[in-house]
């Protein structure tokens, strides 16, 4: 899995290499521009550039490009903008997407856990989505401590935006931001490639057909971390695994002139069986297993129907098998039931079974100057089926939602985009109407200012829905002020913001929608490509100031996953005669708070320690077939994280008498890696050349 | 009268056809004399307005002009665009001027300035625009020293791109070296009416920067 990231890396570094492209990788980037994209459109067919969700106007040279709360990597970035492989390759996001993009500010450096904390919203709070689908289940099944793996390898995105507040009514469902993918079209070539680690192993392919317009590929992956973990000791003891195993398949096609049809499927395999030592009792060991099934398939359709008119269809289904089983052993590893209390909650068994399927269409029309008028509907379909220990756990939702939205200019420097999002639950039985406004303003030395509000809901987790309940939508109200310069490979951004929560989900006393919070901050972003020749570096600040009320808190606190002051740096360099690039990263936040809470109330609570998390990836490159009709592109990659062997800690577990506490870590001080990749491809310029010039 | 009128046009159309000549030539003295942006900016703005004989030229110096406008701005990718994708457009303009059967000599000097263009699109972001442009502009450079093996500004090109290219993908200072040299010789001592004579500056330039 995280080698994906290694390869991407090397990949990028071929690119970056100035003056030169890079001369081979799978399925980096399409051979013609797509027909138009979801973050910004430009038709290749036509000379002319249609803008679409970005506006532009060709007015002038100056196009106003709406960016409140969003950070886009996309494929055409220019300058010193983020492409899709700056922002995945930074060194520690072991292949996943939200694990990288926590090195740019907004997000929190959480240890223990996947996901995207996003300025006091937690990890559900963000949500994934691709070619406008939902990804439910991003990550492999949860274990406590311990991050999984991302499903989906980010080398199938060219577009991602990261919004952190403020996005489109096209989206929903997410309270406090939106990860909004957008993948490949067709590769730029056929290509096969292959990786091996001691711990991660893969390999896939990538057909282009003759007339390059459709191709197909598959990727198979393997990770068994057993063999590393006998090697380098982690904390928690494993009795099973960790294993992974997933493959994927995807097929695209051009169709007519403009049209692009897109199938990907992806499923997976993962077992994580675990003991760590019970905290109420030395004598006892409590196990933990999760073991997980997961079919991802997505099937997207785009095109222009006329010169100003535009669809994107798209169509998704998941299935997801989660099963956990808690247990606890004494030390001869006797399975144990002890039917009094916390013992008795430390044994059972889960397990749920859940079909998502969604469908969307989005109808555009364009304007002049890339004005644009967007509507369109998508409904959500949720089944669940479950059981925890004797109880039935057991859930159907139809949620629907219809959208509108418009981009027009205001003046020649100033644009906006106005939206409205209606939503309709049936588990919840409830209607709600999300507006949506955002403005941007561009100066004359092209700085711009973006201004940015928004409501946004999500449904109470499904966890509270099995039960009867009369919850209803939470939401969020973003205020959004931000600042950005790009210049001679420079690129600065600044922003404030302030955000309210509303109608959080509460489980103290009784399951209700009485938790309530805010969050406010401010948040600096500066990229330099120029000052040193070869060397990229990133560095970002992020201030977060955020109380809410919600599940257990007897009132409002600043959340465990909040920490006030975050920064990180990344820095990229490329030493050209030695075919090597080196990655680091670093990120150090203040602490973050922690509690123990019973009865209502706090019993203890403090700040953990500071993180401070340096990581170090080096790559040499060089082929090892040279001259022949295969080009291979191959290297040595290997790495380090938190070299200074820092002692993390993310929080404390709590015995269930409050008197002992134990703190939550990483698994192993360190964590290295060490392995090969080649990846070889047809050289097919010619054929390229043809369908150019 | 009507013989009056008509020569008198004829004269008109001749003068005119004059001065365009002579503006191009006017304006081929500045550009061997440009050095910053300003100064190319200003020069393609000169011969995107002229409209003489022969048809090709015009079209490519205004390419030529936004081929260096590119190259000077390449530590500011982002405003390259405009100008890559304008020399795109003038150059493909240029071609569809000439016989393809026959102008070969001339087809090279406009291969070699698209070849130019497409790389100042590289510097636009070369993790995003390398690939596809750096390919391209490779692939344009071959055919223009497929048309005229000695043509010295072709030389001159592919000498940069030898010298700017890293070691692992063919970059080779040496071998640029050699190229400028060669491409110096080719020059000899460059003329200075319209058709392409420029190269010398910029062969001294990328030499003084190899040992």
């Amino acid at each position: 899995m995280k080698t994906i990231t290694y390869i991407l890396l090397l990949l990028s570094v071929s690119a970056s290499a100035q003056n030169k492209p890079a001369v081979a990788g799978s399925n980096l980037k399409p051979a013609v521009p797509a027909a138009d994209t979801l973050i910004k459109d430009s038709a290749s067919y036509s000379t002319t550039v249609k803008a679409d969700t970005a506006i532009k106007s060709k007015r002038s040279l100056h196009e106003v490009v709406i960016s409140a709360g969003s950070f886009e990597a996309s494929d055409r970035a220019k300058g010193a903008s983020l492409t899709p492989i700056d922002a995945v390759t930074v060194a520690g996001s072991n292949g996943d997407i939200s694990q990288a993009l926590r090195s740019l500010p907004g997000a929190q450096q959480i240890g223990e856990t996947e996901g995207l904390f996003v300025r006091g919203g937690t990890g559900e709070e963000t949500r994934q989505f691709i070619d406008g689908t939902l990804v439910k289940t991003p990550n492999y099944p949860s274990v406590p401590g311990v991050p999984q793996y991302a499903r989906i390898n980010p080398f199938l995105f060219k577009g991602i935006l990261f919004s952190s507040g403020g996005y489109s009514a096209l989206y929903g469902e997410a309270m406090s931001s939106a990860l909004i993918l957008e993948s490949v079209d067709l590769p730029e070539k056929t290509s096969a490639s292959f990786f091996l680690f001691p711990s991660n192993m893969g390999t896939g392919f990538q057909h282009l057909s003759k007339n390059n317009r459709s191709s197909y590929g598959a990727n198979l992956n393997y990770s068994n971390q057993s063999l590393y973990n006998s090697i380098v000791p982690q904390k928690p003891e494993y009795f099973s695994g960790p294993v992974y195993f997933n493959g994927n398949v995807n097929f695209r096609v051009r169709t007519g002139k403009t049209g692009m049809l897109k199938f990907y499927s992806n499923w997976g395999y993962s077992d994580v069986g675990m003991r760590n030592p019970d905290i109420d009792s030395a004598a006892l060991k409590a196990g933990y297993q999760a073991k997980g099934w997961n079919s991802y398939n997505n099937l997207s359709f785009r095109s222009y129907l006329a010169d100003d008119w535009k669809i994107d269809l798209a169509a998704a289904f998941s299935y997801n098998k989660e099963e956990t089983n808690r247990d606890l052993t004494d030390g001869k590893g006797n399975m144990l039931k002890i039917p009094f209390i916390p013992y008795s909650y430390k044994t059972g068994q889960r397990v749920m079974r859940t079909d998502f399927s969604q469908m969307r269409a989005v109808v555009t029309h364009l304007f002049p100057q890339g004005q644009a008028l967007r509507f369109g509907a998508e409904h959500f379909y949720t089944d669940d089926r479950g059981r925890s220990n004797d109880s039935n756990l057991v859930l159907t939702d139809h949620l629907t939602a219809v959208f509108a939205e418009g981009d027009f200019y205001l003046a020649d420097n100033l644009a906006a985009k106005t939206g409205l999002r209606v939503e309709y639950s049936s588990a919840l039985s409830r209607m709600v109407l999300a507006p949506r406004i955002s403005l941007a303003y561009r100066l004359h030395d092209g700085s711009q200012f973006n201004l940015a509000y928004g409501v946004f809901y999500q449904q109470p987790g499904n966890d509270f829905l099995y039960q009867p309940n009369k919850l209803t939508f939470s939401n969020a109200t973003h205020y959004i002020l931000n600042y950005t310069r790009k210049a001679n490979n420079r690129f600065l951004r600044a922003e404030v913001y302030y955000k309210q929560y509303r109608d959080l989900v509460k489980t103290v006393p009784g399951l209700s929608n009485n938790g309530k919070g805010y969050a406010q901050g401010i948040e600096l972003f500066w990229r330099d490509k120029k000052s040193v020749k070869n060397l990229d570096y990133w560095i970002t600040y992020t201030y977060l100031d955020t109380k809410r009320n919600f599940l257990d808190y007897p009132y409002e606190l600043r959340p465990s996953f909040a920490a006030p002051h975050t920064t990180t740096v990344a820095v990229k360099k490329f030493f050209q005669e030695i075919n090597t690039s080196v990655n680091v990263s670093w990120a150090m936040a203040a602490g973050r708070p922690y509690y123990h809470i019973s009865n209502n109330s706090i019993t203890d609570q403090g700040n953990t320690n500071a993180y401070n998390m340096l990581n170090l990836h080096v790559a040499y490159l060089c082929s090892f077939f040279k001259n022949r009709k295969w080009k291979d592109f191959s290297g040595v990659a290997m790495g380090i994280n938190n070299i200074t062997g820092t002692r993390q800690v993310f929080g404390y577990n709590y015995s269930y008498n409050g008197l002992f506490k134990s703190p939550v870590t990483l698994p192993a001080t360190r964590n290295f890696f060490v392995g090969i990749f080649m990846s070889f491809g047809i050289d097919r310029t010619d054929d390229f050349l043809n369908n150019n010039l | 009268m009507k013989k009056l009128l008509i020569t008198l046009s004829v004269a008109l159309l001749s003068y005119s056809g004059f001065t365009q000549s002579n503006a191009l030539q006017q304006a081929v003295s500045k550009l061997d004399q440009a050095q910053t942006v300003n100064d190319f900016e200003q020069l393609e703005k000169t011969f995107t307005g002229i409209s003489g004989q022969p048809a090709w030229l015009s079209s490519y110096y205004a390419a030529l002009c936004n081929a260096k406008i590119g190259f000077l701005l390449q530590d500011d990718g982002e405003k390259i665009e405009p100008y890559s994708n304008r020399g795109e457009e003038q150059a493909k303009r240029a071609i569809a001027a000439l016989d393809s059967a026959k102008q070969h000599k001339e087809l090279a000097e406009v291969y070699t300035v698209l070849s130019m263009v497409y790389r100042t699109k590289v510097f636009i972001n070369p993790m995003t625009y390398g690939r596809k442009y750096g390919m391209l502009s490779d692939q344009v450079l071959k055919q223009a020293r497929a048309l005229d093996a000695q043509n010295p500004r072709a030389l001159y090109v592919a000498a940069w791109v030898k010298y700017a290219t890293p070691k692992m993908w063919g970059g080779d200072k040496q071998l640029a070296k050699q190229l400028a040299t060669q491409s110096l010789q080719q020059l000899g001592t460059p003329g200075t009416d319209v058709y392409p004579h420029w190269g010398k500056a910029e062969d001294q330039a990328l030499l003084s920067k190899i040992k």
